[in-house]
């Protein structure tokens, strides 16, 4: 008889669904009380989160309804109204929930509705972001601060997107938020928010040293629920706690020796590339435990202020431009050819035996050139990798089968180097 | 006339060939440029030939090894060129990184498979408001003359650079003037040998291009047609980066449909607006990239809408419908569309969209479309 699997729960993650009910709670307070709230792509929610505006976060809420099961509801209604079915599922969930809005159409879950914005803050990282902002534009007349956000592809380009960031967001996205709150930019709310963030992702990089031990005591799942605190929840005071209980827990398991995986921990380290699946966590889950894979790291979730030794509150625009676009910055590890550098390191970090590439086939943002980043890893390490094709919210685009016979082949490829 | 477009066919019919030989003919370089805004005059500035990258001739096999099949159909297929060694024959790439997602899948790939000897990456801003952007393109544009110089060993002198701009203005106001007289004389040329013109413009050195075309010129100067009665005009749109299916150009006109101008990449979009040649060359290309018509659903513009510079183009040609020419995978014009099919149902414009693909095309699922549409707007 096999090993059964089973993956130990954390309890502290149970904390987070409150935090963002919460936190999304009172985006709608704020435009109840009318004042003015914000919309938001890329990392760009800081900016009216220093004005004290509540802000959305295009990717973060997409996750939210993904995970509170709100998305195919909502990507459904895009459709009805025109939106075509291969667009951005992101996309598709904001448009569905404008056509809601605009129409009074009820939705089963009514806690995925946002008001809609008095402004949008346009990252436009990906450059589908621009036509989401663009749209918003179009069919609702809200006015748009836009911010482009190039991935960096050559190294010796650094400087100057810097420089063009930091400029944009002092001649155009600082100006335009000053003029719709009636107010100057606030430097020291931003510098506020940066401390707080600081202290967060200080101790949540304390909780990622549990990814490097053999046995595991989490799973990226589990991280990937507790990502909001250093991403849209960034500057809440709540967050400092959330990850003391998260760190406490994990030193705790450490020194019970009860591990992410039961009964006697993992047998394979994957690493995950792309996108988290939000709305088919439990389905993913599912695909890998059985097996005795953990995932344990990737790259999306790892931009997430990695180095907290860098961000300075004592000068905030600086360590805004810095930590897209700074030496370590995360806009070099959403090109391919940096990804490569940048995915070793965390392959000799947590001792991967194998690499998960998450394809989504409505987004393309982590997608580039995956195949041959597999390559150039196996080629470097001895590692396999195994592309599997499909999204994070919408259930159309995920096929099974193709997804367990990618991943039974990938951990038979591992066996039987281990055999070698 | 049919001597011009004999050659101009022969160009298009096998660009590989062409492109190949004209390497070996004129001893120059060959950089490829992908569409759709590579400012090309900078590499004809030093002394290389710039060509577009185009749309294969055949299925995609190794290049799924590198590219998802949910790519569009050029990046696929040039990913595909690529790697099986059928495009050998350029010396050089050249990839707007931000126009979409998917042209950052090109510099890793061919980078490990293809080796070009040059490589340039250019990060042309979207036409956002403030002067970051302006000074950031400028920045960009001097960067790509930098490399070339660098990769020549020469260096472009601003002189040169205004004597390349000029000449592909001339081929601007030539291609236009081919646009004009067939919007008088509707039927003059078929799309399909329209679109040839165009593209061969895209794979030709211009000096050569505008020799055939002042021939060309001069023929449908001289040519009568007479107009077909019964016949609707329609405008087609979109088709963004690559060439459409010309058995479906050919399809839209046996269905009684006449084609007066277009809103096509691979048409009046590659030639539109002129580089000023006073004054700073560089800022003058910078201008032309920052020219908001014709819309482009890549660059950022939110204060003119699409659908009105269609419906304009139609009225002015006193054309009576549209025809959408969506490419699969092709996000920028995916989330456009909805607005655009929004703004006709607005004005009341008839609209029909096609989806392309670049191997599986239903012909008879989009003649009954196109049919019905024809039969829609009062054509035959």
């Amino acid at each position: 008889m096999g090993v059964e699997y089973k993956i130990n729960r954390l309890a502290a993650t149970n904390d987070m669904r409150p935090m963002v009910d919460r936190h999304w709670a009172e985006l709608r307070a704020a435009k109840e009380r009318g004042e003015k709230v914000g919309w938001a792509s890329g990392p760009s929610f800081v900016f009216p989160y220093a004005m004290g505006m509540k802000c959305h976060f295009m990717a973060g809420y997409a996750a939210y309804c993904g995970g509170i099961g709100a998305a195919d509801e909502l990507m459904k209604l895009a459709e009805a109204s025109g939106e075509l079915p291969e667009t951005c599922s992101y996309h598709r969930l904001h448009m569905g929930m404008v056509e809601a809005v605009k129409k009074g159409i009820p939705i089963k879950k009514p806690e995925a509705i946002l008001p809609l914005p008095d402004l949008l803050v346009a990252g436009r990282y990906c450059t589908e972001q621009s036509h989401y902002s663009e749209s918003f534009y179009r069919r609702l007349g809200i006015r748009v601060s836009p911010l482009e956000l190039p991935f960096i592809f050559e190294k010796e380009d650094r400087p100057r997107l810097r420089e063009f960031v930091y400029r944009q967001i002092k001649e155009n996205v600082i100006p335009t938020l000053e003029e719709v709150c009636g107010k100057p930019f606030d430097y020291d709310r931003l510098s506020e928010i940066i401390s707080v963030l600081k202290k967060a992702a200080t101790i949540r990089n304390k909780c990622w040293e549990f990814f490097k031990t053999k046995p595991v005591y989490w799973t990226l799942w589990d991280y990937a629920v507790s990502m909001a605190p250093v991403i849209y929840m960034m500057g809440d005071p709540e967050s400092i706690p959330f990850y003391e209980r998260l760190l406490k827990e994990l030193q705790e398991r450490k020194e019970k020796g009860i591990p992410a995986m039961a009964p006697d921990g993992e047998k394979y380290r994957i690493y995950w590339d792309g996108w988290i699946p939000w709305a088919f966590l439990g389905k993913f889950m599912r695909k890998f435990t059985p097996n005795g894979a953990v995932c344990l790291c990737g790259r999306y979730p790892w931009e997430m202020f990695p180095h907290p030794e860098l961000l300075d509150p004592e000068h905030p625009l600086e360590t805004v431009a810095d930590w897209m676009y700074g030496e370590k910055g995360l806009a070099k590890n959403m090109a391919p050819r940096e990804s490569i550098e940048f995915i070793s390191g965390l392959i000799e970090e947590y001792s991967i035996d194998g690499l998960v590439m998450f394809s989504s086939k409505s987004c393309r943002m982590w997608n580039l050139s995956q195949m041959d980043v597999i390559d150039a890893l196996d080629k470097k390490y001895g590692i396999p990798g195994v592309v599997i094709e499909a999204d994070m919210l919408d259930p159309a685009m995920v096929s099974d089968s193709q997804i367990d016979t990618r991943l039974q082949a990938l951990f038979e490829t591992i066996d039987g180097r281990r055999r070698r | 006339m049919e001597e011009v477009l004999s050659k101009i066919r022969e160009v298009t019919s096998d660009p590989y060939a062409y492109v190949a030989g004209l390497k070996e003919r004129k001893g120059k370089k060959i950089i490829g440029c992908f569409p759709m805004y590579v400012p090309e005059e900078i590499i004809h500035a030093a002394g290389l030939i710039p060509v577009v990258i185009w749309r294969g001739n055949e299925s995609v096999t190794w290049g799924h090894a590198h590219v998802p099949a949910y790519d569009c159909g050029i990046v696929r297929s040039f990913v595909d060129d690529a790697v099986r060694g059928k495009l050998s024959f350029m010396d050089g790439m050249v990839f707007h990184v931000r126009q979409c997602l998917q042209v950052g899948e090109f510099p890793l790939i061919m980078e490990r498979n293809v080796k070009p000897a040059y490589m340039k990456i250019l990060y042309l801003p979207p036409i956002y408001p403030g002067d970051a952007v302006r000074s950031f393109l400028s920045d960009d544009l001097q960067s790509f003359r930098r490399s070339l110089e660098d990769f020549t060993s020469k260096k472009i002198s601003d002189d040169s650079l205004k004597k390349s701009i000029e000449i592909y203005n001339e081929n601007r106001s030539l291609l236009e003037k081919v646009y004009e007289i067939r919007r008088e004389k509707p039927g003059i040329l078929k799309a399909r040998e329209v679109m040839q013109i165009v593209w061969s413009s895209m794979l030709m050195p211009k000096e050569d291009h505008n020799e055939l075309l002042r021939e060309l010129i001069r023929e449908m100067e001289e040519k009568i047609v007479e107009a077909k009665k019964g016949r609707v005009k329609v405008i087609p749109v979109g088709c963004l980066c690559q060439t459409f299916q010309f058995d479906i150009l050919d399809m839209i006109e046996d269905l009684g449909m006449v084609i007066p101008d277009d809103d096509l990449y691979v048409g009046s979009r590659y030639f539109a607006n002129k580089a000023n040649i006073n004054g700073n060359p560089i800022e003058a290309l910078a201008d032309r990239y920052l020219t908001k018509t014709p819309l482009c659903p890549t660059k950022g513009v939110w204060d003119i809408h699409w659908g009105d510079e269609a419906i304009k183009k139609m009225r002015d040609n006193d054309a009576k419908g549209i025809i959408s020419i969506r490419v699969k995978y092709c996000p920028p014009h995916t989330c456009y569309y909805p607005d655009f099919r929004s703004k006709m149902a607005e004005e009341g414009v008839p609209e029909v969209m096609i989806e392309m693909e670049h191997e599986i095309i239903s012909l008879e699922g989009v003649k009954t479309r196109l049919q019905s549409f024809a039969e829609t707007i009062g054509g035959v």
